[in-house]
């Protein structure tokens, strides 16, 4: 009898030992704002990673670090350099805040570690570092399909561009203006915003002088809001096509579906439950753990850390072997196919969604895949 | 105090032995890079002790400087292509000349006058560097700002860097130190603690200020440079309010005076928030605890905190300094000379109004040397408003003040009291928490030709601050206070405190001193003693103009006696027939009372 408990123990540890052999062990930072004015998108990021941590192919063991990068530029890169330390660290996710992302990108490339950013800010993939993988659609791409939208689909061409005075706003601004003016429209009216604004009635006013046939935003979630809400207010009439952040359920939670009404937005993402038992599966796990509808920065996030997990579990055991997984495969994610195009860019499809003012959930009016910049 | 003495010294080498081993013990890419930025700050709060903690003025423009340094750097190296060199020194020079534009209209400006206006600098510049895209970047900034490069060197990320840094933290403490150590330190220690009182030692505040604006808008720029090359992007959130409030922190926590106590700001807010992120979102509210909890216990400060319980042990001064050596600007002998008829100083049709009231209206008189001249008169007649014109406070309307033939009326402060004007306060304004020695030689600024250059090029000894002490501890032997010389000016008694402010006045060698009230709340005992002192300063040829309610202290002191009531002068003459004037007992006790006593 003791024997064969002995023996049946020492299988046990056998199998236990064979089985541990067999899980690859690996650290993820995930370097977020979740402090400061970014806390809201970076909330999202930090749980669509997480899902996609709680979601990763069997047989890896993953230790998830979150430091906060806060809004500071060098926060992110701090972090990035404290991250690379740790052995078991083969990639970091990165903020959606350009400015950190870019400050991180030295200490990638001297680490030689890739990076995982939902940004759409230009310059982060035109500095030729190999180790930057954006999982958000450039904005030359995004404004390309917000624009073709706007001229071809809605055939208006004087457009008032509202838009943030940070690198995410003005990005876009920069872009849109360029577009417009190449597709024969005009800018009658612009204006940069600050962040921290509440109140732009003067905005408006002159907004509305300039009789522009159009609204363009480029915003932040808690900004563009604001202007919602505020041309509800003002009864103005014109239509509005904005950025991703007013498709995000927590954006659309702060409004009315009626300030909704007749909004259009570009987004990088659209869901919808049924489509396949991925996207099922995201999304119930998501709403079930996080309480809320997933946005674009979370679904971007969850979708690229996917694909490096799955780089680990297809076999890349360093930074190289993830960095040159991420550089020349194709990955089926949630939201869209991501695929490098030797820039680091993965993202290049865009929908357009709208509000019909009766809820606060966009319907899809059109898609845009493999999107070029002009 | 010799145990307190000896124990700082083992507290200062301990904490130097562990400054110098913590990149040493805690030394991966990370902990490198930390320290580097620590080091970076370190430089920002030193630069902005010499505004905020040496002179006391909270310029909130900074955390703009450091932000435009980084710019100027970010655009030259990044898009010019220029070396290190170049960048770093026009980095420098960008930020003392825009530090000089500033402050043209910002230094007139006080107190929270002048946090408001340097807090407005850093919203222009912050809009300028978002807005100007083409030049900034725009809100994303520059990237691709390359590491230092030094005669074809560059200094590489880690060790390299981190040296490189800290040895500009040590320029930076050298620079402060000099500053600091000599007569121009006190200068700037009096104009921190009273401006009116470093004027009547004629010493100017402004020009003081300007020095210390530009210095901390230069070692700003040192900052701001090494930041760029170090985190190797430029981007607005140098310039955002932001990193003025970490500057801040780092000079408050840390001690607003002291190098080591910027440096362990520095450390302490680059670190703490470092070491507290794996509480995740909970960070933020356990940093600012902690620094809460630190400004708690020691709100001095840290370096203040162990002042505290770890007291400086006050060199005797009095042995150091060579005081058996006579200066040789004073008085020879001490011979009595009587009060000529040439007159020092004369004041002619004085007019000074405040709004409808006339504070002073056509007061003319003169004062001759050696003699003592006492301004009598109810309160309110104007003989404070008398001295305040005289001593360049405040500017008559009318009328001419002219010292030993030249005209002073529309010099500044500082200007007349370099002419030979001194003068005591009603109400004390001396530093209470410098010696006596030091309150007193400080006096000697401007005749030992102070200046910041001359304070940077000081060698190990200071001659002029030990020629200064010297001179003072003269000047304090003649009050009977040389005994007292090291102690600190808080602890004395009023009395005591009454005979600093006039040896300090003394040790500018004034022509003329103005007293006012100097008996205020002194004994029958101790006013004898001053009459004596001012007694035998005006035998030595010194020109003396009292005001003093107290009749029976001044009866036997003064020589001449003017009477002002409502601003106008109505009585001139000897003390004797001052007192018989029927006007000056009106004015004293009303018309009414005065009659009855007549009757």
């Amino acid at each position: 009898m003791r024997l064969v408990g002995r023996t049946v123990f020492a299988a046990a540890l056998l199998l236990s030992w064979s089985a541990s052999a067999e899980e690859t062990s690996l650290t993820v930072p995930i370097i977020v704002p979740i402090t400061g004015l970014l806390a809201l998108e970076g909330t999202s990021q930090l749980n669509g990673a997480n899902l996609a941590i709680a979601h990763a192919p069997p047989g890896l063991k993953i230790k998830a670090q979150t430091v906060d990068s806060g809004t500071a530029a060098e926060g992110g890169a701090n972090a990035l350099e404290r991250a690379v330390g740790d052995k078991n660290v083969d990639f970091a996710v990165a903020p959606l805040f350009g400015t950190q992302v870019l400050a991180m990108l030295p200490v990638a490339l001297e680490n030689k570690m890739p990076i995982l950013a939902p940004t759409g800010t230009g310059p982060v993939t035109e500095q030729g570092n190999p180790y930057m993988f954006r999982l958000y659609p450039h904005d030359a791409i995004s404004k390309a399909a917000h624009i073709r939208y706007v001229v071809d689909e809605l055939k208006l061409k004087r457009a008032a561009i509202l838009y943030n005075t940070t690198g995410y706003g003005q990005s876009g601004f920069k872009y849109m203006s360029d577009y417009l003016s190449k597709l024969g429209g005009e800018v009658v009216f612009s204006e940069g915003v600050d962040l921290t604004a509440k109140e732009i009635s003067a905005t408006l006013a002159k907004l509305k002088a300039a009789k522009p046939d159009v609204i363009l935003i480029q915003m932040h979630s808690a900004s563009i809001a604001m202007v919602i809400k505020q041309l509800a207010a003002g009864g103005v009439q014109i239509p509005v096509v904005g950025n991703t952040t007013i498709a995000m359920p927590a954006t659309a939670a702060l409004l009315q579906p009626s300030d909704l009404k007749g909004v259009c937005a570009e987004s990088a993402w659209w869901l919808e439950k049924g489509a396949n038992p991925m996207t099922d599966r995201f999304l119930d796990d998501y709403t079930s753990k996080f309480g809320a509808m997933p946005d674009a920065y979370a679904i971007q996030q969850y979708d690229g850390l996917m694909m490096a997990l799955t780089a680990v579990k297809s076999g890349a055991r360093s930074a190289e072997d993830v960095r040159r997984y991420m550089s020349t495969s194709e990955y089926q994610g949630v939201a869209m196919s991501y695929k490098s195009d030797g820039k680091g860019n993965l993202a290049h499809s865009v929908v357009i969604v709208c509000y019909d003012g009766s809820s606060l959930t966009p319907k899809l009016v059109k898609r845009y895949d493999d999107v070029v910049a002009y | 105090m010799l145990r307190s003495a000896k124990l700082r010294l083992v507290v200062g080498l301990a904490a130097l032995c562990a400054l110098a081993s913590w990149p040493l013990v805690m030394s991966s890419p990370y902990d490198l890079r930390l320290f580097t930025l620590a080091g970076v700050f370190a430089i920002l709060a030193i630069g902005y002790q010499f505004i905020f903690g040496y002179v006391g003025e909270l310029s909130l423009s900074q955390g703009a400087f450091f932000g435009f340094s980084a710019y100027v750097t970010g655009i030259l190296a990044a898009k010019a292509g220029l070396d290190f060199a170049e960048t770093f020194l026009a980095s420098i020079v960008a930020c003392v000349l825009l530090a000089v534009l500033i402050s043209i209209p910002v230094l007139r400006l006080a107190s929270h006058y002048f946090a408001l206006a340097t807090l407005g600098v850093g919203q222009v510049l912050l809009l300028l560097a978002i807005d100007w895209q083409s030049l900034t970047g725009g809100a994303i900034g520059l990237s691709g700002v390359p590491l230092p490069k030094l005669f074809g060197v560059q200094i590489g990320r880690g060790w390299p860097l981190l040296l490189f840094v800290w040895s500009f933290v040590l320029f930076a403490a050298i620079v402060a130190h000099q500053t600091k150590r000599g007569l121009y330190g006190l200068a700037c220690h009096v104009v921190r603690q009273n401006a009116v009182a470093a004027r009547a030692l004629a010493i100017d505040p402004d020009a003081i200020r300007f020095a210390m604006f530009l210095l901390s808008a230069a070692i700003a720029g040192v900052a701001g440079a090494l930041h760029a090359h170090t985190i190797r992007i430029v981007s607005p959130e140098g310039l955002d309010f932001k990193v003025m409030i970490a500057c801040l922190t780092m000079a408050v926590i840390g001690g607003r005076t002291h190098v080591w106590g910027a440096v362990a700001g520095a450390l302490l807010v680059v670190h703490l928030p470092e070491w507290l992120r794996g509480f995740e979102q909970s960070y933020v509210i356990i940093t600012s605890s902690v620094l809460i909890l630190i400004l708690i216990l020691a709100p001095e400060g840290l370096a203040g905190f162990v002042d505290r319980i770890l007291p400086v042990a006050t060199p005797e001064r009095t042995s150091t300094v060579a005081a058996s050596s006579r200066p040789s600007n004073l008085p020879a002998g001490e011979g009595v000379l009587m009060p000529s008829e040439t007159p020092i100083l004369a004041i002619r049709h004085l007019t000074k109004t405040f709004g409808g009231v006339h504070a002073l209206n056509n007061v003319s008189f003169s004062l001759m040397r050696g003699s003592i001249t006492a301004v009598i008169g109810p309160n309110g007649s104007g003989k404070t408003t008398l001295v305040n014109c005289m001593t360049g406070i405040y500017r008559a309307d009318a009328g001419e003040i002219v010292l030993g033939g030249n005209e002073i009326t529309s010099m500044s402060s500082d200007e007349i009291a370099a002419r030979g004007v001194g003068r005591t306060f009603q109400n004390l304004r001396l530093v209470e928490d410098m010696s006596v020695l030091d309150n007193v030689a400080v006096a000697r600024f401007r005749s030992e030709e102070a200046s910041l250059g001359k304070a940077m090029l000081t060698g190990r000894r200071d001659s002029r601050l030990e020629r200064a002490r010297s001179h003072a501890l003269h000047v304090l032997r003649q009050f009977g206070l040389d005994k007292i010389a090291d102690a600190r000016c808080g602890s004395l008694p009023h009395g005591i405190k009454r005979l600093v402010e006039i040896a300090r006045a003394i040790c500018l060698d004034p022509v003329v001193l103005l007293l006012d009230e100097p008996a205020a709340g002194l004994n029958e005992s101790e006013q004898a003693e001053l009459a004596g002192h001012l007694e035998g300063l005006a035998a030595r040829g010194l020109t003396l103009l009292v005001i003093e309610h107290n009749m029976e202290f001044l009866k036997s002191l003064a020589t001449h006696m003017v009477c002002l009531d409502y601003g106008e002068l109505i009585a001139s003459g000897r003390p004797s027939a001052i007192y018989q004037d029927e006007r000056v007992v009106e004015a004293y006790i009303g018309r009414r009372h005065a009659a009855e006593l007549g009757a």
